[in-house]
């Protein structure tokens, strides 16, 4: 594992810098979403730079989001067998919820 | 200690407080906020893809008070960790790591995410 432990660091502070663009046009996004009825909302996905910014926001930060708890984990949790199962939950709620996202999308726009 | 398979830290009983280490420990703590609020975003576009009845139900919840105080306080936490990210790669990158530095970027983060946070709600 401590092998990894350079890529992992360095896969983080990549997602990281991906992340800041990504965030800001979510939020830009957010604002002009939360004030719209069903309609607006769907008006506001029909166009592929938003559906590839969101695809985009939701896979790094699952990925980022799996790194971080990580090593909260490894920082707080001393027993192998409680770390190990938790970092599978981790890797399962990094993934589940992107591709929920990303399937819940391509449903909208078709 | 026994059965001492790694280091833990920090040994917070004896740590002394001090405002570099708030906003260290606020970036934990507003990073595992910002994977709650991913629930939500997922949430969101699920239940906008699911129908209007769906994403109706949400958008009442969220023009209630708790629903703005949520939709405020998340924006806070993610630009918050946003900023206080930029402060790490900084670091990472080799820069500013003299205590009077680190605390003036941690007072200019603290104020940015405040008034970001501000601007993209109330303005």
């Amino acid at each position: 594992m401590k092998n990894h432990a350079l890529n992992k660091w360095i896969i983080q502070r990549i997602s990281a810098v991906v992340l800041i663009p990504l965030l800001l046009f979510f939020l830009y996004s957010l604002v002009n979403l939360v004030n719209q009825d069903y309609t607006g909302a769907l008006d506001a996905f029909d166009n592929y730079l938003s559906i590839i910014v969101f695809t985009l926001f939701l896979i790094f930060s699952g990925l980022h989001l799996k790194l971080g708890l990580n090593e909260i984990i490894e920082d707080y949790i001393q027993d192998e067998s409680i770390k190990a199962t938790l970092n599978k939950v981790i890797i399962l709620y990094a993934a589940v919820l992107p591709i929920v996202g990303i399937i819940s999308l391509i449903t909208i726009i078709l | 200690m026994e059965n001492n398979s790694g280091p833990l830290s920090p040994h917070i009983q004896i740590y002394k407080w001090q405002f570099s280490s708030l906003l260290s420990i606020t970036h934990r703590i507003t990073g595992v906020i910002n994977v709650t609020g991913f629930f939500l975003i997922v949430l969101w576009i699920l239940f906008l893809s699911l129908g209007p009845e769906y994403y109706n139900f949400y958008q009442k919840f969220l023009r209630t008070f708790v629903g703005k105080f949520i939709l405020v306080g998340f924006t806070w936490s993610f630009v918050y960790h946003m900023f206080n990210g930029i402060r790490h790669l900084a670091w990472d990158l080799g820069y500013g790591y003299e205590i009077k530095t680190a605390n003036l970027s941690g007072i200019i983060v603290l104020f940015l995410s405040i008034l970001t946070t501000f601007f993209i709600w109330i303005i």
